[in-house]
């Protein structure tokens, strides 16, 4: 029993650290292979779109109402104490420094992410990738390097997009729900909003698309034991993704004050 | 740019040296030796189970075995940096045995992709090289079609055609002819031959269809739970007394 016990600990252990370990060695050859840049055209541009053009939909709805739940969460207090002229910094700061890359970051863990993961794991267990080395082609360099660009590129255009949708929909919502002029919300944003924390936000898309490109590539190519083995990696994936998120949003947040 | 040659007189192609592999505390592959020399074929047979995929993806070098080495074209397989290991691949082509087709590319994307990415081709070459691959295996007018869009043997073919279209001078196929009708499986075969023949490649051929590969390949050896039980020409062959080799080469069962 307890000899089970502590072999099932091990074992957990174990997976954690080839998984962190694993994670660092992806993000390592990644960046060896960056140096000089070099990624294949094609792919690239194929990334950029179906990681990109193809999560705007999804994104800006999710922006849109995060943008009026963070209104209408603060509306309760904008009200009791008469100070409207903040709905737009309060809605803002919040959006652009924490909300915004957090959620869209979320969104984007779990459907490119995961898509992403699903695909490289399916390309495993198929010998595509065995097939790609066969051919004499770096399966980092051809099918990791493009994902990796178009991830940390199109994560961070997501949240500029979003941020400005959450804003728009908080405007919105304070105006019909609170009866807030939009022109007194977007005063109050451009008055008190400063760049830094704009850019706060736009730092941590950078990075949450870093992490989330690492992660779903290290567990797709790494999985073992075919559709059963897809799923389950696609699952650690998604999982690690948001544990990295919220990991990194905390000390870049600390680091930022 | 391929790898130089690093052939002794005398050479053989590929030498495989006390090959062991593990798996899940299992021998999958347990000391297997054997050399094939330049411009052969060597049928490769053995139970389903017997190490046999696993032995052609060390000798390709996709997978790293635990004990023993590879050398092909003189080449230390083991020790050869990513770079040379690129170069010594572009000497390989090789068929899958769940075919490996790229999911995300039509049938004359996949068949021209090695010629692409190697370069060099004109792309009206690479498209006449594709139309003539795929009328070799009669598939002819289906280079737009996706894999999902195909049959287990259509796949077959277009792998077959994707492995041989940059006429590397070693081929590797993993049961070229499974789940072909046996007109089809007599071109492959016949083509087969006739790229030995004409461009000297020397080949590893695994196939359950013995009968298939007794005219293409002239030595032969046997696996049977990771154990090399044959290997030799089609005289010592057909001279063995072995049973397992018997009922393979013969084919019949114990029942």
């Amino acid at each position: 029993m307890i000899s089970r016990g502590l072999a099932a600990i091990g074992g957990a252990f174990n997976g954690l650290a080839f998984d962190v370990g694993g994670v660092v060695m992806m993000l390592l050859k990644i960046l060896r292979r960056c140096l000089p840049p070099r990624a294949d055209g094609p792919e690239t541009w194929a990334n950029l779109y179906r990681v990109g053009v193809k999560s705007f939909p999804i994104v800006l709805v999710t922006a849109a109402f995060t943008g009026a739940i963070m209104v209408i969460q603060s509306g309760l207090y904008i009200k009791q104490y008469g100070a409207e002229g903040l709905l737009g910094w309060g809605a803002g700061y919040s959006i652009l420094r924490e909300v915004g890359p957090i959620m869209i970051g979320l969104m984007f863990s779990g459907r490119v992410g995961a898509n992403n993961t699903a695909e490289l794991g399916t390309m495993m267990v198929t010998d595509q990738i065995d097939a790609l080395r066969a051919l004499a082609i770096d399966p980092v360099s051809y099918l990791v390097i493009p994902r990796f660009i178009a991830m940390m590129i199109m994560l961070t255009l997501l949240v500029v997009v979003g941020d400005l949708t959450a804003l728009v929909g908080g405007a919105l919502t304070g105006e019909v729900l609170l009866g807030v002029d939009t022109r007194v919300y977007f005063e109050s944003i451009v008055t008190l909003i400063t760049l830094q924390d704009f850019l706060s936000g736009v730092y941590k898309a950078v990075a949450f698309g870093v992490a989330i490109a690492v992660i779903s590539c290290h567990f797709g190519l790494t999985v073992r034991g075919g559709a059963v083995g897809v799923g389950r990696a696609v699952n650690n994936s998604v999982v690690a993704s948001a544990i990295a998120i919220f990991v990194i949003d905390y000390f870049m947040t600390w680091a930022m004050q | 740019m391929t790898l130089l040659s690093a052939l002794g007189p005398g050479d053989p192609m590929i030498r495989v040296e006390g090959i062991t592999k593990y798996y899940l505390g299992a021998t999958v592959l347990d000391g297997v030796t054997l050399d094939i020399p330049s411009g052969s074929n060597l049928g490769l047979m053995g139970p389903g189970g017997a190490g046999k995929s696993l032995l052609l993806k060390i000798i390709a070098g996709l997978v790293e075995p635990d004990q023993g080495r590879v050398l092909v074209d003189g080449h230390d397989v083991g020790t050869l940096d990513a770079h040379k290991l690129a170069q010594l691949r572009f000497n390989i082509g090789m068929v899958f045995q769940n075919y490996a087709l790229f999911d995300s590319m039509n049938v004359g994307e996949n068949i021209a992709f090695p010629l692409r990415q190697r370069g060099g081709v004109p792309e009206e070459e690479i498209q006449a090289r594709v139309r003539e691959q795929l009328a070799l295996v009669g598939l002819p007018g289906i280079a737009h079609q996706y894999p999902r869009e195909l049959s287990g043997g259509m796949k077959k073919r277009v792998s077959f055609c994707r492995a041989v279209i940059p006429a590397p001078p070693l081929l590797f196929y993993d049961d070229p002819t499974a789940g072909l009708d046996p007109v089809t499986s007599s071109k492959i075969f016949i083509h087969l031959r006739r790229m030995q023949q004409d461009g000297g490649t020397t080949a590893i051929t695994i196939s359950h269809d013995i009968d298939g590969i007794k005219p293409i390949c002239d030595r032969f050896a046997l696996l049977d739970h990771g154990r090399l039980v044959f290997h030799g020409t089609r005289d010592e062959i057909e001279a063995s007394d072995d049973r397992l080799v018997r009922q393979f080469w013969d084919g019949f069962s114990d029942d």
